[in-house]
């Protein structure tokens, strides 16, 4: 079953390309096919899940062919599949099946759904590309083709200006970091001789690799999945990035993409765990994000956007947890955050749909409307304050764990984090769901979505609720997930069970808080507006990174207006121009020696051409026996000669 | 007889032969000057393969493919000559140069 | 002797007719030495033992050839003709090649001198059947496919315009 498993991304190609030539002649205009290859791949991964955790398949399993070679380097295409692996994969597929389920109500009627359900096989495809390739190459092509994906999906709308835009944003902001990871990918090639990630952590666990190496190629790959994973500062593309269809926020910038970056530190941490500075980097980039974000997520009034800082504030944690030497609570937190992160979204795009702005002053009082959304919502909001006993909880807390156990710094930051979450998420659900309808209009227009639409709700809240529980049940998560190498420092013990009660206590109290203050005591939040104007702007602002990289932007336009008037009056003026002047005096020269000397000689050779052709065709009289006497001339000389002696 | 009283007269036929197509006007014996050499050939395979090699046929097998082959290129010249005629009217080589520049 | 007195009277008989072939100002003249040419042609054949060529001697040019060129003669010929030079202004140096072959021709002609039959001539019909039929089979279905196509180009060449 393993040995088939290759097929999976290429299948998506595959179909990507069957959607673009015949989807419009297949059922739901080519998303049939796409949904089919979706739920494929989804039955594949839950089977190689499920026998991982009975144990009854072998990992890690590798297998590569041979593809080119470079000097004595030799480059292959193949698949690695362990634990981690496994964990990813199902995630993706699941989300993807899910996502792609809800696209066909969700984008009823668009002009360009069949293009969209292409992209979204195309991403399918690239994101399986990366979750299972043994090699780093590979690796690195299908994070550029995610990117390219998510740059298309975001521009969905192109017709929309702020789309475009976001677009844009989205993918050189990424751009910016896959530089960083393009050169830690290069430096860890010229450590480690190799890019299959099987070499690479036998190597590294062998410490073959410099430490010092290590921790450069961690740094600069760590770059990248800043871009990728919207860590502090790169993280300002992803909540523009909501421009994009919803569920396409769900797949791409909840679930899967912005966990690559996370992956990816996972799938190189026995690279990380060499060098201490690195997993500090990431640990401390990762809970700063998850607190700047988490704090950005309190001010803000549109769903989406809300959402987004909330999967930024969690994909901090992720790399928090990573980083601090929580290699399982990571990737726990990426797994049960996918679902019910895309849960959220896709409740979120329910609500949009339904009543067709992002704007969550203009909602309220949807809960008898929309039921069912309200109700999977709620659970995805519970999983994600990490309520007892949904998933949220269980992952949270084994990250909170993990950074107390480096650092209570660290553990201040991820708790506050967690408090500002339960808090910002209790507001949405309370603006939203709750209070009076604040548009009457689009209050009346609102109505539960068609079941393509809820059935990936109801399963997902399914999931969000259980996950948790079912996965740390006999330690099922942490047996196929974990880090057999050693850290590079040392941990202290905590408590878990304390550390549980702390994080479970602060987030009921704020969750409650919230749910107070926004449903009894609407007017408190309007006063601390004012009371707090210079922090609510600074929030708005968004500490002002923004404004901070468009400074760089400008500051870099002027800097090339400095580098034109230079190059123009010096560089034009003097080097080029003056070279030009010299150019004509020389042509001028070259010209009377090519007319007279050079030319003449052509010239002459022509009319040597002529004459002698003049002379020639006196030869050529168009009389064949003429031809023939040649001819015989010819073959008597030569049998004079051949008698003669 | 001797093997040299044939290679003699194959050796004048086609010198003849030769005379003939260097000098004859008429297309049509030009073709003919040429059937001549191609039988002064056929003379010399006879006879070298009757005193040289009398117990073997390769002389005579070949001797077949000429006549077979020359009765060929004869068809295809006699057509062309005709075809020819038909255009320019004239049976005389000299005049045949409507390609001359 | 008898055989002495039949090579030489065939010797005659080709080498005269094929100055005839060549000198003789009317082509239908010509035509008709040709075909007399290719009979002692054909005897020298027989007198050299080869029956069976001698019998595709006969049939494919006298029978063949000579009567095709006679008809060629017959259709593309004009009055005029009769009364044009024939022979072109290269004959002197048409003459003198043709005295250098000669020149060659004797001295090859030389080289083989002295060389008699050792035995007696004997039928080969059998024999060239065989050859032709076994060895040569492919060269022989190879000219078989030569004269289909020479067929078709003459058919070709010669019918009439469509128009």
């Amino acid at each position: 079953m393993l040995e088939y498993v290759f097929i999976l991304p290429l299948l998506s190609f595959a179909v990507a390309g069957v959607i673009f030539a015949v989807g419009k002649w297949l059922p739901i205009k080519g998303a049939s096919a796409g949904i089919a290859v979706a739920a494929w791949g989804f039955i594949q991964a839950a089977m190689l899940f499920v026998k991982a955790v009975r144990g009854s398949i072998a990992l890690p399993y590798e297998a590569s062919i041979p593809w080119f070679s470079v000097g004595a380097h030799q480059l292959s295409l193949g698949v690695y599949v362990d634990g981690l692996t496994l964990a990813m994969l199902l995630v993706v597929t699941t989300v993807s099946l899910l996502v792609q389920i809800y696209s066909t109500g969700y984008m009823h009627g668009d002009p360009r759904f069949k293009r969209y359900y292409a992209y979204l096989s195309i991403f399918t495809g690239s994101m399986l590309c990366v979750t299972l390739t043994s090699s780093m190459l590979v690796f690195f092509m299908g994070w550029e083709l995610v990117g390219v994906c998510s740059y298309l999906l975001i521009g969905f709308w192109f017709e929309k200006q702020s789309a475009a835009y976001a677009g844009k944003k989205a993918f050189i902001t990424t751009k910016l970091g896959d530089l960083g990871f393009l050169l830690g990918l290069l430096t860890l090639f010229y450590a480690a001789g190799t890019f299959e990630i099987s070499a690479i952590m036998e190597k590294a666990q062998n410490g073959l690799i410099p430490v010092a190496l290590a921790g450069l190629a961690g740094i600069l790959m760590f770059l990248g999945a800043a871009g990728k994973s919207a860590q502090f500062p790169l993280f300002i593309w992803l909540p523009d990035a909501m421009e994009g269809p919803s569920p396409v926020s769900a797949l791409i910038h909840a679930a899967t993409m912005v966990a690559a970056g996370v992956y990816m530190v996972a799938r190189l941490y026995s690279v990380y765990t060499l060098s201490p500075i690195a997993m500090d980097v990431v640990a401390w980039t990762g809970a700063i994000t998850a607190f700047m974000a988490a704090s950005l997520a309190l001010t803000c009034f549109d769903l989406k956007r809300v959402l987004a800082f909330s999967t930024v504030s969690q994909l901090g944690y992720m790399m928090l947890a990573l980083g601090a030497g929580g290699f399982t609570a990571g990737m726990f937190h990426l797994t049960t955050h996918a679902y019910f992160k895309a849960l959220l979204f896709l409740a979120a795009g329910s609500v949009i749909h339904a009543v067709h702005t992002n704007d969550m002053r203009e909602m309220g009082a949807l809960r008898h409307k929309m039921p069912i959304t309200y109700v999977t919502f709620l659970l995805g909001t519970l999983a994600l304050c990490g309520i007892p006993p949904f998933a949220g909880f269980f992952s949270k807390d084994e990250v909170l764990v993990a950074a107390l156990s480096r650092s209570p710094f660290l553990f201040a930051l991820g708790a506050m984090a967690a408090a500002m979450t339960a808090f910002y998420m209790a507001r949405a659900l309370v603006m939203t769901f709750h209070g009076k309808p604040k548009d009457a209009h689009k209050h009346d227009h609102a109505h539960e979505n068609p079941l393509v639409m809820t059935i990936p709700l109801m399963f997902l809240g399914i999931v969000s609720v259980i996950s948790g529980w079912a996965l740390t049940r006999h330690e099922i998560f942490e047996h196929l997930v974990n880090f057999e190498g050693a850290l590079p420092f040392e941990l202290h013990h905590v408590s878990h069970s304390t550390v549980a009660l702390v994080s479970s206590l602060v987030a009921v109290f704020s969750m409650v808080f919230g749910l107070w203050l926004y449903k009894s005591r609407p007017d408190i939040p309007a006063l601390l507006r004012e009371k707090f104007s210079p922090i609510v702007n600074m929030l708005e602002k968004r500490y002002w990174l923004d404004a901070f990289f468009l400074k760089i932007v400008a500051w870099a336009d002027s800097l090339s207006v400095v580098l034109f008037s230079v190059d123009f009056n010096f560089l034009d003026q003097i080097a080029i121009d003056g070279w030009g002047w010299l150019t004509i005096k020389l042509g001028k020269i070259q010209g009377w020696i090519d007319t007279y000397i050079v030319d003449a000689a052509v010239d002459a050779f022509g009319t040597i051409t002529l004459y002698s052709g003049r002379a020639a065709r006196l030869a050529q009289t168009g009389i064949i026996q003429n031809y023939l006497l040649f001819v015989a001339v010819a073959v008597s000389i030569f049998a004079a000669i051949a008698f003669a002696g | 007889m001797m093997l040299s009283h044939y290679l003699a007269v194959s050796g004048i036929l086609f010198t003849i032969g030769l005379f003939g197509v260097l000098t004859r006007r008429n297309i049509i014996g030009i073709l003919m000057s040429i059937e001549l050499m191609l039988n002064a050939a056929n003379i010399n395979f006879a006879a070298f393969n009757r005193f040289l090699y009398p117990g073997q046929h390769l002389g005579q097998v070949t001797v077949i493919f000429i006549i077979t082959l020359a009765a060929a290129e004869v068809v295809v010249g006699l057509a062309l000559v005709m075809a020819i005629y038909k255009n320019l009217k004239t049976v005389y080589v000299e005049k045949y140069n409507i390609l001359k520049g | 002797m008898t055989e002495q007195i039949i090579f030489y009277m065939l010797t005659a008989v080709v080498l005269f007719s094929a100055l005839g072939v060549v000198l003789l100002p009317g082509v239908m003249h010509s035509a008709l030495c040709l075909g007399l040419c290719l009979a002692g042609v054909a005897g020298l054949f027989a007198a050299l033992g080869a029956d069976f060529i001698f019998a595709a001697q006969i049939l494919v040019y006298v029978g063949g050839i000579a009567v095709l060129i006679l008809f060629v003669v017959l259709l593309a010929g004009t009055k005029a003709d009769l009364t044009t030079r024939q022979i072109n202004d290269a004959w002197l140096p048409a003459l003198l090649i043709c005295a250098a072959f000669s020149w060659s021709f004797d001295k090859i002609t030389r080289y083989f001198s002295g060389i008699i039959a050792t035995t007696a001539p004997h039928p080969t019909i059998r024999a060239m059947a065989g050859a032709l039929l076994g060895d040569y089979a492919v060269p022989f279905e190879l000219v078989s496919v030569v004269l289909l196509a020479s067929m078709t180009g003459a058919v070709l060449f010669g019918r009439r315009k469509a128009e």
